[in-house]
């Protein structure tokens, strides 16, 4: 049976990578005592995987996981998994999936909320106004650089479809602005990426290391309509 | 603690930066205003290799199993990290609490290996700690070292205020104890320094002149107070099995060289290679029992959540009943899908059934180490490994299905012909003569044959201690000539630098005058000597250059047997006259067995082997 669990990242933990999580995971349902389901094979692996992979140094407060195992009641599985788990991972809540349905799959967008300082003494109003702008254009362009067989490959894309709603929400100390930004197979815009071209482009003289970034929430896309995954 | 709001700032900007967040399961953060005695635990190379040594999780749990006590960890920032730092202005602080290594008492360093030494000075330096013992004030930390290295604690006299010779469970406690109680007594730094060289096998450096010949070599070692002794003799443990042995190992986040649970099941070695420093300072040989071993394996794999199991030592294969405990840890984890692993082989056929048994899927590659090409040589340092033994495990190994084996070979070893060399060359052809004898329907995968060398360094209280190394050309010639010799696909052969081991022989076997060399080379830019990619033999050339340092005298030069070596005031209970007698049979190529097959004398009086004829 597959169990599809909310949990979050956060604090220093934001610095571990995927990869570091996913072992942290498989070691943590051994220490757990969970009847993880394995592949089978000749290198055998626990089944379980984590959508929409989060970015290092990018803390969140919904990450989606889903594990195939022996039935076991979710409260006891958050219950065993959370003793084992360190302070800032926890599952918050959990349940067995009726239809079979990967996290990969359904995701398709995450709201970031990210704050900086900048120098500028706009008001809330102002920096709304230049984003609003900013986002009528139909092409924001961006230049990806990719790795394919040793050699560096430019590539010009437009990022304006992977932005959703911006919200400027405070300006006081710091700047905090909440984005919607596509996620997953279809369409995927890197936090980062969003924060150097809006600094690109709307003039807001970002000072690049105070950013700090968190993932609010994880959305799949059914129509036009958002809906989270649990 | 440090400003974590810079540390933030810094942590998104560097590789891998969860080397310094600490929280890891396992990790021991205790209130630091609370505790009597703050340590901290230093590997003086970067997180990834400092996680991987079995000694910081000793101690680390030994020590925090204390109510009073507190060890933190610190490793060498990598250099992305290290820019930063310095950038920043972040002091070096340690990964459980982020406080600053200069708020503990001790900063303690394990000495792996000589060419982490500039490191300790660039940890000492990040620290904002003087790098001399000699400029330490009251408030700083006392700065401490043991390990391996530390049986020649000489070349970095100048900056440890004292050393530790030997194995650390009890000693390092007996230190801490003392130490809590002279900080009750408000006692000073040299009070502590003095009561503490009375602790055996401890060496307080600043209690000792030593006094040169004028050819440079040591003419005496005199201690400066009737209070220290003229001999540190080295700390050991009597029995394993009710020593303390941690239950719990931290587990970091990111992969580190072993991502699973050491199960350390003896110490010493009988074998007696005389190349082989550890063979010689871990004596006796001390076997935990299968039942505490399984006991311990339980809580490591509860603890941890790891899915394999390393049995660790300098000979895992010498384990006296090394079949049944295999079984027993096989029966006893099955069920949790808990692999068992041997780190080190030796070339025994009886070992490839082990093997064969624990490694039921993948056949992955396979390393020996017959160390020296030709059987003269093996016998001259007394690698009681036979072309015989090599071609029948080999033979059965090819049969099993594995087909990528890795050859380990020194170059410059005592006595070494250039006959002997290309010995090398003709043990890795046998070696493949023997995968295309097989029937074709025998042969598993593709053949790779890697044999690598490295560069023979001279060890102190080895029967080799007194040799002179190989230049680095002649090295080289060697290297070349062996190269030249290789002409096949299949076999790929690989050397060492020869110039980072000549370093390593000058500090290896350096005196106290070494010090400086370390001292100007760190000045220099010197770190990371270890990582080929960073090692500046320039620099270190150069500071020799400035300092009127010649390194041949201490790398190339054949010494006497009545020199006073810098390390002669140590005692590893190995007696010299051992030494000396193996180094005379192996001139004669003259082998000594094992000695589990009976006592060899090597002078340990507390030792199983002794009577057991």
């Amino acid at each position: 049976m597959i169990i599809r669990v909310k949990f979050n990242k956060k604090n220093y933990l934001k610095y571990i990578s995927h990869l570091d999580l996913m072992r942290l995971f498989q070691r943590s349902f051994n220490r757990a005592n969970i009847p993880v389901k394995y592949s089978k094979g000749f290198n055998p692996q626990p089944k379980f995987s984590i959508g929409a992979p989060l970015s290092l140094g990018i803390e969140s407060e919904e990450e989606y996981m889903d594990i195939d195992l022996e039935y076991m009641p979710v409260a006891e599985f958050i219950d065993r998994m959370n003793r084992v788990l360190p302070e800032d991972i926890q599952i918050i809540s959990g349940k067995y999936l009726k239809r079979e349905e990967s996290l990969n799959s359904i995701i398709a967008w995450s709201n970031y909320e990210i704050q900086f300082k900048t120098d500028h003494r706009k008001s809330k109003e102002e920096i709304n106004k230049v984003i609003d702008n900013w986002l009528l254009h139909e092409k924001i362009m961006i230049t990806k650089i990719r790795k394919k067989k040793g050699k560096e490959i430019e590539k010009e894309i437009n990022i304006r479809p992977f932005i959703g709603n911006v919200i400027v929400k405070d300006v006081n100390n710091n700047i905090t602005i909440s984005v919607l930004l596509k996620t997953g197979s279809n369409g995927n815009l890197n936090p980062m990426d969003f924060v150097n071209v809006l600094n690109r482009d709307c003039e807001l003289n970002i000072d690049m290391d105070t950013i700090s970034i968190k993932r609010l929430a994880l959305y799949a896309e059914k129509g036009d309509e958002l809906y989270k995954p649990l | 603690m440090i400003n974590t709001k810079v540390l933030d700032k810094i942590l998104n900007k560097v590789e891998k930066p969860a080397r310094y967040i600490g929280m890891e399961q396992n990790s021991i953060k205790k209130d630091l205003n609370k505790v009597k005695v703050k340590f901290a635990f230093s590997f003086p190379d970067i997180y990834d290799v400092g996680m991987s040594h079995l000694g910081l999780h000793i101690l680390y749990n030994l020590i925090n199993e204390e109510e009073d006590f507190a060890c933190e960890r610190v490793f060498s920032p990598w250099l992305d990290m290290e820019e930063e730092m310095r950038k920043e202005n972040l002091p070096l602080f340690t990964l459980e609490s982020k406080e600053e290594v200069k708020n503990f008492d001790f900063l303690g360093f394990t000495l792996q290996y000589e060419m982490s030494y500039t490191n300790i000075l660039n940890i000492l330096d990040l620290a904002d700690i003087p790098l001399l013992s000699k400029d330490r004030k009251e408030e700083d930390p006392l700065v401490i070292a043991g390990g391996p290295c530390a049986y020649n604690p000489e070349p970095i006299a100048d900056f440890i205020d004292f050393f530790v010779i030997g194995e650390g469970e009890e000693v390092t406690l007996e230190i801490l104890h003392l130490y809590k109680k002279h900080k009750e007594e408000k006692g000073t730094r040299d009070e502590f320094l003095e009561k503490v060289a009375t602790i055996e096998g401890v060496y307080v450096p600043k209690f000792y002149d030593i006094v040169y010949n004028d050819d440079n070599t040591i003419k005496e070692m005199i201690p400066i107070s009737p209070k220290v002794p003229k001999v540190i003799k080295k700390r050991m443990i009597k029995d394993l099995n009710s020593m303390f042995s941690p239950e719990k190992m931290i587990v970091p986040f990111i992969e580190t060289i072993h991502d699973r649970v050491v199960l350390e099941i003896f110490r010493g070695c009988t074998r007696g290679c005389r190349f082989c420093q550890a063979g010689m300072i871990y004596r006796p040989v001390r076997e935990k029992s299968i039942d505490r071993l399984v006991e311990l394996a339980e809580k490591l794999i509860e603890s941890t959540g790891y899915e394999n199991i390393s049995l660790s030592s300098l000979s895992s294969c010498d384990y006296s009943e090394l079949y049944l405990l295999i079984s027993k840890l096989m029966e006893r984890f099955e069920e949790k899908k808990v692999g068992v692993s041997l780190p080190s082989l030796r070339l025994d056929s009886f070992i490839i059934d082990i093997l064969n048994e624990i490694e039921k899927v993948r056949k992955t590659g396979l390393t020996f180490a017959p160390e020296a090409g030709s059987q003269r040589l093996r016998d001259v340092i007394n690698k009681g490994v036979t072309e015989d033994d090599l071609i029948n495990t080999v033979t059965k190994v090819f049969k099993e299905g594995w087909s990528s084996i890795k050859l380990y070979f020194m170059i410059g070893l005592p006595t070494e012909t250039d006959e002997d060399v290309l010995g090398i060359k003709d043990l890795a052809y046998k070696v493949k003569d023997i995968f295309f004898s097989l029937p074709k329907e025998e042969r598993k995968g593709n053949l790779k044959i890697t044999a690598s060398a490295s560069c023979f360094v001279p060890k102190p209280f080895t029967p080799f201690q007194w040799v002179g190394q190989d230049s680095i050309d002649e090295f080289h010639r060697k290297a070349h000539l062996l190269k030249n010799s290789i002409r096949d696909k299949k076999i790929t052969f690989n050397y060492h630098d020869p110039k980072l081991s000549y370093l390593e022989a000058i500090i290896a076997r350096g005196d106290r005058r070494i010090s400086k060399l370390i001292l100007r080379a760190w000045e220099k830019g010197c770190k990371f000597d270890g990582w080929s990619e960073h090692f500046k033999y320039d620099k270190w050339i150069e500071a020799m250059e400035e300092l009127n340092i010649d390194g041949d005298f201490y790398a190339l030069r054949t010494r006497d047997f009545d020199e006073v070596l810098p390390w002669d005031f140590i005692d590893p209970l190995v007696s010299k006259k051992y030494l000396i007698r193996e180094f005379k049979k192996s001139l004669e190529g003259e082998t000594t067995g094992d000695c589990r097959e009976g006592c060899r004398g090597c002078g340990i009086v507390d030792c199983v082997m002794r009577g057991e004829k």
